[in-house]
C-alpha cells in the first residue's frame, strides 16, 4: 500500500502532466491543482512513514529504487505543500497568458521529477529525475518569450555542465563505494573520495543555487513566468539541493569539522551570502532584487550545514524550509505587484500599502522573516546558524552578520520604494488581488509566524530526526540560548533600520536608500563590471567559446583560403612563370635542350 | 699529332666564323672552308673515301647550291642594319657561358683515364659494314630525297 | 610479308604521283584510307598466315631483317588509327585539293618512317627512319606556309638536329665498339662489356636525342610551337604518333630490350618523367590556345611513360606502353575536337570559344570524354594505364614519383575542367553585337555545318576510350600482358 502510494508520487504529476497537455487550455491549471492536490495529501499520508521499494531497472546493477524515511517525507511534504500553493497561485496569475499553455504540464513535470529525485535509492536513479529537472527548467523558462529563449539556454548550459560534474562524481562514487544504492554509501573523505565528494557537492549546491553557479537566476527572474521563480529558485531547488547537500555530508561522506572541505563549504556560504547581498542591495526590480536573495539565502544553509555541528546543521535545514517559506511568499507578492501594477520596476512603483494591504501586509511578514526579526521564523534559523559559526570562527560568523545587515537594508529599500513611498506615476484602478492569489501568500505569512512562534514543532519533529544520534541530547527549539548573540542581531537590525532611515531622509526616497553604497568608490566600479556581467562565468565562458569558435573559424577559412585561393594562385602564378619562360626564341629552347643534354649524359656515363 | 691540333683548331675557327659572320656569303665560304678542313681532318684518320665524299658534297655542291639561293634575296636597307647586327650579336649571348661550362663539365669528366677505343674490336672494317651490311636504311633514303622533293614542292613552289 | 608495312605505302606514295589525273584528289584520299584500314586491321588480328607465308621469290627483295612483336603489333595499330583519323580530318579541314594531295603524300612518307621504325632490328636503320619520319613533320607542321607554323617548323627541325647529331654519334660509337648494328649485337655488347665508358656515353647520347624527340621537359621547347602552329590535321598525327613513335617508342623498345636499364640511367628516367608532368600540367594551367594546352598536356602525358620506364619493372613497362596507346587514342581525339572547333569558329583562343556545348554536342561530349580519360578517372582508358604506373611505382618503393604522378593528375584535371568549363558548358555570351571580339566567333566559318570526316572520327576515338576503359581487362590480358616477356 505504502510502495504504490510512493510510487503514485511520481506517477501522479506525470500521468497529470500528459493530460495537461491535451486537455482545453482553460482546464489546464485546474488538472494542474487537483493533481498537487492529490499530491499533497498522499504527502501528508507519508508522512513520518519508512519503506523501501527497489525494481531491477537497466541490469548491470542499476535498479529503479526508492527509500522513503523521515528525510524525504518531510521534503516530500514541503515539496507537495509550495506546490499546492503555487498551483492554486498560478490559477489566477496565468489566466489569459500566453505562457499557461505550457505551464502547467513543465510544473507537474518538474513536480514528478523532484519527488523522484527526492525519493531515489539510487545514485542513476537520482540522476535520471535531476537530469529530467534540466528539461523542466529549460522548458518553463523558455516559455517567458523570445528573451527567455537565450536566458533559458544559459539556464540549461550552467546546470547541465554542473549536472555532468554531478553525474561524474556519482560514477566515482559507485567505483569507489562498489554500490550505487545511496543508503549503503558510507565513505571516507581519502583522495579518490574527496574528488567524488566535490563533484557531487558542485552538483548539489550549484542545483540549491549557490556562488559561482547562480547567474542564471537573476536573468530568470526576468525573463520567465512568475511562479516558476516561486517555484523553482526559490523553493524546490533549496529543498532539493540542500537535501541532498545533506545526504552527501552526513550520509554518504563522514564529513566532520576536522576537514578541510568543511572549511571550503563555509567559504563557499559566506562568500555567496555576501556577494550576493551586495548585488542584491542596488537592484532597482523587484523580482531581480529578490532572486539575489534567493541566491543569499543559500549561503546560510551551506554555510550551516558546511560547520559540520549539530547546531549548523539543524540551521541550516531550518532555514532552508523558513526560506522556501518566505522566499516562496515574497516572490508570490513580487507576482501580485506585477499582475495588478503591471510592472516591478521599482522606480514606478509606489504607495501600494494603501491599495493593496493585505499583500503588504504579507510582504511585512515575509520580509521581517527573511530579515531575521524575531519572533518570525527567519530570526530562529540564524541564530542556529549563527551560533556553529561563531563556533567555527568569528569570520564566518562576521560575514553572516554582514549579510543579515545588508539584507534587511535591501528589504527595508524595497518596501519603502515599493508600498511607502509615494506613487511615482498616477496609475488609478490598482485593486488587491484576487483571493486565489491572496491565499497562498496569507498562508505562507502565517507559516512564517507559525515556524518562529511554534519552532520546536518544525525543529523537534521535523529536523531532529535526521540527525539521529548525534543530536539527542541537545535542546535547539525554542528561544535561542546565547543571549549575547540575539542581542548583537538586533543591535544589526536597528543599525540597519536607523541607516536606511537617515539615508533615505538625506536622499529623500527610500529607492535611493542605497545609493550611497552603490556609488562608493570602489564597490561602483565592481558594481559597474557586475553590471556588465564581468564576473559571470557562463558570459566568460561564452565570451571565450566564442573567442574560440572565431579562432577555429579563422584556422577553418586559412585552410580555406589555402586550398581555394593559395593553391589555385600559386599553381596559375607557377605556370604563368613557366609561360613566361617559353618565350618563343628557338635558341633559349636550344640552350635548355643542350643543358639537359650534358646533364643527361653525365649522369648516364656516371 | 700537332698537325691534327692544328687541324681541329682551325676547324673550330672556321666554323665559330662561319656561324658569327653577318655576310650569307661569307658564311657559306666559311661552311666550305670548314668542310674542306674536315676533309682533310678524315682524310688523316686514314679513310679517304669518306673525305672525297666530304669533300666534293659538302665543300663543293652544297655551297653552290646555297650560293643560287643567296643570290635570290635583296640587300637589308642601311637604317636596318645596326638593328640586325645588334640582334645576332644578342642571339649569342649564352655561348660563351655553354662553352665554358661544357669546357669544364668535359674536363671534369674526362679525368677518368678511360679514353681508349673498347676492347671489343669491329670483327672486321667498320667501312665494310657501313658500305655492304646496309639493305633496308637505303630504302630510307631514298624515302628521305622523296620527302625533301615533296617539300620543295609544297613549301617553294608559288601558288598561281 | 612483314616488309609490306613499308612497302605498300611507298608503292602508293609512287603509285598516286604517276601523271594520271583520276588517281588524285578522292582516289587518292580513298586508296590511303584503305590502305590504313587493312594496317590497323592486320595489326588488330595479326592472322598468322599473313606472317608466315612467305613466297621464296619475293624473299630477295622483301627479306629484310624485320621483326614483330606485341609491341610492334600495338604500335602499328595506333600508327593505322591515328593517321586514318589525321586523314580523314584532313579531309574535312585542309583547303583546296591540292593541299590534301600533298598531305595525303606527305602522310604516306611519315606512314613509311614510322612503320619502319616500329619494325627495324638494326640501331641505323632506326636513326634513318626517325629521320625519314622528321623529315615529313617538318613540312607537314609548315603546309599551310602560315608565319607561326614556318617558326614552329624550324624549331622542331632545330633540336630534331641537335637530336640527330646525337644519336649519330650514339650509332657511331656502337658500330665502333659492337662491330655490328643490330639490335642483338648491340644488346650483347652491352651486357658482356658493362663498363665501357664509350657505350655508356652512346647509351647517354642516345637518350638525348631520343628524348629531345619526346619532348620531355626540358628537351621540349619545341613541341608546343609545333603543336599549336600545325594545322590541326598535322597536329593529331604529331600528337598520336609522330613524336610518340620516333621518341617515347623507340625508348620503350631501346631500353626493354636493347640497352641495360642501369640504376643511373632509371633515375634519369623517372626525375625527367616527374619533371615534365608537373611542369606542363603547370604550365597546361593558365594557356589561352586550345592546341597549345593540349600539346602541353601532351609533355605531361609523355612524362608518366617516361616515368613508367624508369620504373623498370615488366609491370611498369606494360603500364607504360598501355598509357603509350591509351593516350595516343584520347590525345588524338582532343586534337581533332580542337580541329573541328577550328574549323567552325575559326580559331582555338578559348576566351573567344565560349557556350559552345550545345552548337556542337558531338565535339563537346567526345571532348569530356577524352579529358576524363586523360585526368585518369576511372572507368575511362586513362584511369587503368595510370593506375598501373602508379602501383608499378608503389611495389618499387618509388613512393614520392608515385605520389607526384597522383597530385599531377588532379592538376590535370582543373585544366582541363576549367577548359571544359569554359568552351562547352558556360552559357554563352548573349547575342553577339556587331564588332568587338564577337566578331571573331561570328565569323566562324560554318558553326553549324556537320563535318562527317570529323564527327566520325570524334566518336570512333571516344568508343576507343570508353570501350578501353570498361573491356580494360581483356585489353590488358591479350594485349599488354604478355609484353612482360619482351621486358629484357
Amino acid at each position: 500500500m505504502m510502495e504504490t502510494l510512493m510510487i503514485s508520487l511520481i506517477l501522479i504529476p506525470l500521468i497529470a502532466a500528459a493530460i495537461t497537455f491535451v486537455l482545453p487550455v482553460k482546464w489546464r491549471g485546474v488538472c494542474a491543482f487537483l493533481a498537487a492536490l492529490v499530491n499533497f495529501l498522499i504527502a501528508v499520508l507519508l508522512f513520518r512513514k519508512e519503506t523501501t521499494i527497489i525494481f531491477p531497472w537497466i541490469g548491470w546493477g542499476i535498479d529503479f529504487a526508492l527509500r522513503l524515511y523521515h528525510f524525504s517525507g518531510f521534503i516530500i511534504l514541503a515539496v507537495s505543500f509550495f506546490s499546492l500553493l503555487i498551483s492554486l497561485y498560478s490559477l489566477e496569475f496565468l489566466k489569459n497568458k500566453s505562457s499557461a499553455r505550457q505551464f502547467y504540464g513543465f510544473f507537474l513535470l518538474a513536480l514528478s521529477f523532484v519527488n523522484g529525485a527526492v525519493l531515489a535509492n539510487h545514485l542513476v536513479t537520482l540522476l535520471f529525475f535531476w537530469e529530467g529537472l534540466l528539461l523542466t527548467i529549460y522548458g518553463l523558462i523558455a516559455i517567458g518569450g523570445k528573451q527567455a529563449f537565450k536566458t533559458a539556454t544559459k539556464s540549461f548550459i550552467i546546470v547541465g555542465a554542473s549536472d555532468l560534474c554531478m553525474m561524474a562524481g556519482i560514477i566515482l562514487t559507485g567505483y569507489i563505494a562498489k554500490t550505487l544504492i545511496i543508503q549503503d554509501i558510507h565513505l571516507g573523505l581519502d583522495r579518490l573520495g574527496s574528488l567524488a565528494f566535490i563533484l557531487l557537492i558542485i552538483g548539489a549546491i550549484a542545483k540549491a543555487g549557490s556562488m559561482p553557479f547562480h547567474t542564471w537566476i537573476p536573468d530568470a527572474a526576468q525573463d520567465s513566468p512568475l511562479p516558476f521563480m516561486a517555484f523553482f529558485p526559490a523553493a524546490l531547488e533549496k529543498l532539493l539541493g540542500i537535501y541532498f547537500l545533506t545526504r552527501i555530508t552526513l550520509d554518504m561522506f563522514k564529513l566532520d569539522s576536522h576537514n578541510s572541505l568543511s572549511v571550503v563549504l563555509m567559504a563557499v556560504g559566506a562568500i555567496t551570502i555576501l556577494l550576493a547581498v551586495m548585488m542584491a542591495l542596488v537592484q532597482k526590480d523587484y523580482k531581480r532584487l529578490l532572486s539575489y536573495h534567493a541566491i543569499s539565502q543559500v549561503g546560510y544553509m551551506i554555510l550551516g550545514i558546511g560547520t559540520c555541528l549539530p547546531a549548523g546543521i539543524i540551521g541550516g535545514i531550518f532555514h532552508m524550509l523558513n526560506n522556501a517559506v518566505y522566499k516562496c511568499g515574497l516572490f508570490l507578492t513580487a507576482g501580485t505587484v506585477e499582475k495588478q501594477a503591471g510592472t516591478t520596476d521599482l522606480d514606478q512603483l509606489g504607495g501600494l500599502r494603501s491599495t493593496m494591504p493585505v499583500t503588504f501586509f504579507c510582504f511585512l511578514v515575509t520580509a521581517a522573516s527573511i530579515s531575521g526579526v524575531p519572533p518570525f521564523n527567519g530570526f530562529f534559523s540564524k541564530e542556529l546558524i549563527y551560533d556553529a559559526a561563531l563556533e567555527r570562527g568569528k569570520i564566518f560568523y562576521l560575514a553572516a552578520l554582514i549579510g543579515s545587515f545588508f539584507t534587511a537594508a535591501s528589504f527595508l529599500k524595497l518596501g519603502h520604494a515599493a508600498f511607502c513611498d509615494k506613487p511615482r506615476r498616477e496609475d488609478k484602478g490598482i485593486k488587491e488581488a484576487p483571493l486565489s492569489m491572496l491565499i497562498p501568500m496569507i498562508i505562507l505569512a502565517l507559516t512564517c509566524v507559525f515556524f518562529g512562534v511554534f519552532n520546536r514543532i518544525p525543529i523537534n519533529d521535523f529536523i531532529q530526526p535526521i540527525l539521529g544520534r548525534a543530536s539527542e541530547n541537545h535542546n535547539f527549539a525554542g528561544w535561542p540560548s546565547s543571549l549575547p548573540l540575539v542581542l548583537i542581531t538586533i543591535a544589526v537590525l536597528a543599525a540597519a533600520l536607523i541607516h536606511h532611515y537617515a539615508a533615505a531622509k538625506i536622499k529623500g526616497s527610500g529607492l535611493k536608500a542605497a545609493d550611497h553604497i552603490h556609488h562608493a568608490p570602489v564597490l561602483s566600479a565592481i558594481y559597474r563590471w557586475a553590471e556588465k556581467k564581468y564576473f559571470d562565468p557562463y558570459e566568460l565562458g561564452v565570451k571565450l567559446v566564442n573567442w574560440i569558435a572565431g579562432l577555429l573559424s579563422g584556422i577553418d577559412k586559412s585552410i580555406d583560403w589555402f586550398y581555394d585561393f593559395f593553391t589555385v594562385k600559386a599553381a596559375c602564378g607557377c605556370s604563368m612563370i613557366i609561360r613566361k619562360a617559353h618565350a618563343g626564341y628557338y635558341i633559349i629552347y636550344v640552350v635548355w635542350a643542350l643543358t639537359g643534354a650534358l646533364l643527361v649524359t653525365l649522369f648516364a656515363i656516371k | 699529332m700537332l698537325i691534327n691540333l692544328i687541324l681541329l683548331f682551325v676547324l673550330l675557327s672556321a666554323a665559330v666564323w662561319t656561324v658569327m659572320t653577318t655576310r650569307l656569303i661569307r658564311s657559306i665560304v666559311g661552311l666550305a672552308f670548314t668542310s674542306a678542313v674536315l676533309a682533310a681532318v678524315i682524310y688523316r684518320l686514314n679513310s679517304p673515301l669518306a673525305a672525297v665524299f666530304e669533300l666534293s658534297v659538302c665543300a663543293g655542291l652544297i655551297p653552290v647550291i646555297f650560293i643560287t639561293t643567296v643570290s635570290f634575296t635583296h640587300r637589308i636597307s642601311k637604317e636596318e642594319l645596326p638593328v640586325a647586327r645588334k640582334e645576332r650579336l644578342v642571339r649569342f649571348r649564352y655561348l660563351p657561358f655553354i662553352i665554358i661550362a661544357a669546357g669544364l663539365v668535359l674536363s671534369w669528366c674526362f679525368k677518368i683515364p678511360q679514353f681508349n677505343l673498347p676492347a671489343a674490336g669491329p670483327k672486321e672494317d667498320v667501312r665494310n659494314i657501313i658500305w655492304y651490311l646496309r639493305h633496308l636504311d637505303l630504302l630510307g633514303q631514298i624515302v628521305i630525297l622523296l620527302a625533301g622533293a615533296f617539300g620543295v614542292v609544297v613549301l617553294f613552289k608559288e601558288d598561281k | 610479308m612483314t616488309s609490306l608495312f613499308i612497302f605498300a605505302p611507298f608503292f602508293l606514295l609512287v603509285i598516286i604521283n604517276f601523271p594520271l589525273g583520276f588517281l588524285k584528289g578522292r582516289c587518292a584520299f580513298c586508296l590511303a584510307a584503305s590502305l590504313l584500314l587493312a594496317q590497323v586491321l592486320l595489326a588488330a588480328f595479326h592472322p598468322w598466315l599473313f606472317w608466315s607465308a612467305y613466297p621464296d621469290c619475293l624473299r630477295q627483295f622483301f627479306g629484310f631483317p624485320l621483326a614483330v612483336d606485341n609491341l610492334a603489333l600495338i604500335m602499328l595499330f595506333v600508327i593505322g588509327i591515328v593517321a586514318l583519323v589525321s586523314l580523314l580530318t584532313a579531309q574535312d579541314t585542309l583547303a583546296g585539293e591540292k593541299q590534301k594531295f600533298n598531305f595525303i603524300n606527305l602522310l604516306l612518307v611519315a606512314l613509311i618512317g614510322m612503320n619502319a621504325t616500329v619494325l627495324v632490328t638494326d640501331i641505323f636503320s632506326l636513326y634513318v627512319f626517325i629521320e625519314v619520319t622528321a623529315m615529313a613533320s617538318f613540312i607537314l607542321i609548315a603546309l599551310e606556309k602560315g608565319k607561326f607554323a614556318i617558326e614552329g617548323a624550324f624549331k622542331y627541325l632545330m633540336l630534331s638536329a641537335i637530336a640527330s647529331v646525337f644519336m649519330l654519334t650514339s650509332v657511331a660509337f656502337l658500330l665502333l665498339t659492337a662491330g655490328d648494328i643490330s639490335f642483338a649485337a648491340v644488346h650483347h655488347v652491352l651486357t658482356n662489356v658493362p663498363g665501357s665508358f664509350f657505350l655508356k656515353l652512346a647509351v647517354g647520347l642516345f637518350l638525348c636525342g631520343l628524348l629531345i624527340k619526346s619532348g620531355v621537359v626540358p628537351f621540349h621547347g619545341w613541341l608546343p610551337d609545333a603543336y599549336s602552329a600545325a594545322p590541326s590535321c598535322v597536329s593529331v598525327l604529331l600528337a598520336g604518333t609522330v613524336t610518340k613513335i620516333s621518341g617515347v617508342y623507340i625508348l620503350l623498345r631501346l631500353f626493354s630490350s636493347v640497352f641495360t636499364l642501369t640504376p643511373a640511367l632509371q633515375n634519369v628516367l623517372l626525375f625527367a618523367g616527374a619533371i615534365s608532368i608537373v611542369f606542363a600540367a603547370l604550365a597546361a594551367l593558365t594557356q589561352d590556345d586550345f592546341k597549345r594546352m593540349l600539346a602541353y598536356s601532351s609533355i605531361s602525358q609523355v612524362g608518366y611513360i617516361i616515368l613508367a620506364l624508369g620504373c623498370g619493372t615488366p609491370l611498369a613497362f606494360v603500364g607504360a606502353v598501355f598509357h603509350f596507346f591509351n593516350h595516343a587514342i584520347f590525345k588524338t581525339l582532343l586534337f581533332v575536337n580542337a580541329a573541328s572547333l577550328e574549323k567552325r569558329f575559326g580559331t582555338t583562343d578559348i576566351n573567344q570559344l565560349e557556350g559552345l556545348g550545345e552548337k556542337c554536342p558531338v565535339t563537346s561530349v567526345t571532348s569530356l570524354v577524352a579529358m576524363l580519360s586523360t585526368a585518369g578517372i576511372p572507368p575511362l582508358s586513362g584511369f587503368w594505364s595510370k593506375l598501373i604506373i602508379v602501383m608499378a611505382l608503389f611495389s618499387k618503393g618509388r613512393f614520392i614519383y608515385a605520389g607526384t604522378a597522383l597530385i599531377a593528375s588532379i592538376i590535370t584535371l582543373a585544366y582541363f575542367l576549367s577548359l571544359e568549363r569554359r568552351i562547352f558548358f558556360n552559357k554563352g555570351k548573349p547575342a553577339p553585337a556587331a564588332g568587338g571580339t564577337a566578331t571573331q566567333i561570328s565569323r566562324g566559318l560554318n558553326p553549324a555545318k556537320n563535318f562527317s570526316g570529323i564527327a566520325c572520327a570524334e566518336i570512333l576515338l571516344a568508343v576507343f576510350t570508353i570501350a578501353g576503359g570498361l573491356g580494360y581487362a581483356f585489353m590488358l590480358n591479350t594485349w599488354f600482358l604478355p609484353l612482360k616477356a619482351i621486358w629484357h
